[in-house]
């Protein structure tokens, strides 16, 4: 595949990995249980097209109620919609236990930087100053020791 | 995550429940959200992660369903016209026909029309 391709002219393009899926498909099925290739190609296609058809109606949930942005709610609008509303409860599940991942990784979320010490925050900021001179070099040499006696006292 | 699906049930004697913390890649989802139609709003960052557990527990049917077709043909081998009788046997499905019938040239007809049917909404 060309560098080009993965930026994807047209939608046949566009799919989504072939391992992952793999492994969601083997997972519902007892481990004797072989699956064909073009099954497994069939069934990544129709997920695609899933997402085509969710998306579609999405995006139309969104409009109607006069957004700018496709949000989870409008997905969850939609999959009632479309027949899936039995999915809303586990998908619904899922929404915020990811919310509450992202919530105690001081990097993850919108609502960090409360977790982060001072300390970490200077020694990424350290860091990434260190970074940035280390490119301005030329890379000749790459100053692994800030300066510690430089005043980042915010 | 270790939530069994509404599904597993079904499948008796097979496999209940998912034990990967197997992840869609949220960007890949973005992409193909973006390109569905050509008035495509803007996807919030969130949008993808809702679209990611939709897709596991599509594929988990559409998988479950097609299983039974093959369990029908006393086969071990999940074969792509097990996927396409689920379809046709499915409405929710129907939005597939037509993939599944291009990539056959004919429209597979299953042997017997299954009763199977999603929980009564």
């Amino acid at each position: 595949m060309e560098p080009m391709d993965i930026v994807g002219k047209s939608k046949e393009d566009v799919s989504l990995p072939k391992a992952t899926m793999s492994k969601i498909i083997k997972e519902m099925l007892p481990p004797d249980v072989r699956v064909a290739r073009d099954a497994q190609d069939l069934l990544v296609e129709c997920c695609v097209e899933f997402i085509n058809l969710v998306s579609s109606e999405s995006n139309e949930v969104c409009s109607r109620e006069e957004k700018r942005t496709i949000a989870p709610e409008h997905v969850l609008k939609a999959l009632e919609v479309l027949g899936f509303g039995e999915y809303i409860e586990e998908v619904y599940a899922a929404y915020e236990q990811h919310k509450l991942d992202t919530l105690d990784s001081p990097k993850g979320g919108k609502f960090s930087g409360i977790e982060m010490t001072e300390e970490e925050a200077l020694a990424e900021q350290q860091r990434m100053f260190a970074e940035a001179r280390a490119r301005m070099n030329n890379g000749m040499t790459l100053q692994k020791q800030s300066d510690p006696d430089h005043g980042f006292n915010g | 995550m270790r939530q069994a699906g509404t599904y597993s049930a079904i499948l008796s004697g097979g496999v209940s429940g998912r034990t990967g913390p197997h992840s869609l890649p949220l960007a890949r989802i973005k992409k193909i959200m973006k390109r569905s139609g050509d008035d495509v709003k803007m996807i919030s960052g969130e949008a993808p992660i809702v679209f990611s557990k939709a897709c596991e527990l599509f594929i988990e049917e559409l998988t479950q369903r097609a299983w039974m077709m093959t369990l029908q043909g006393k086969r071990r081998t999940l074969h792509k016209e097990d996927v396409a009788a689920a379809v046709m046997a499915t409405d929710i499905f129907d939005f597939l026909v037509e993939m599944v019938s291009d990539s056959n040239g004919t429209q597979m007809a299953p042997a017997t029309k299954s009763n199977i049917s999603v929980a009564e909404r």
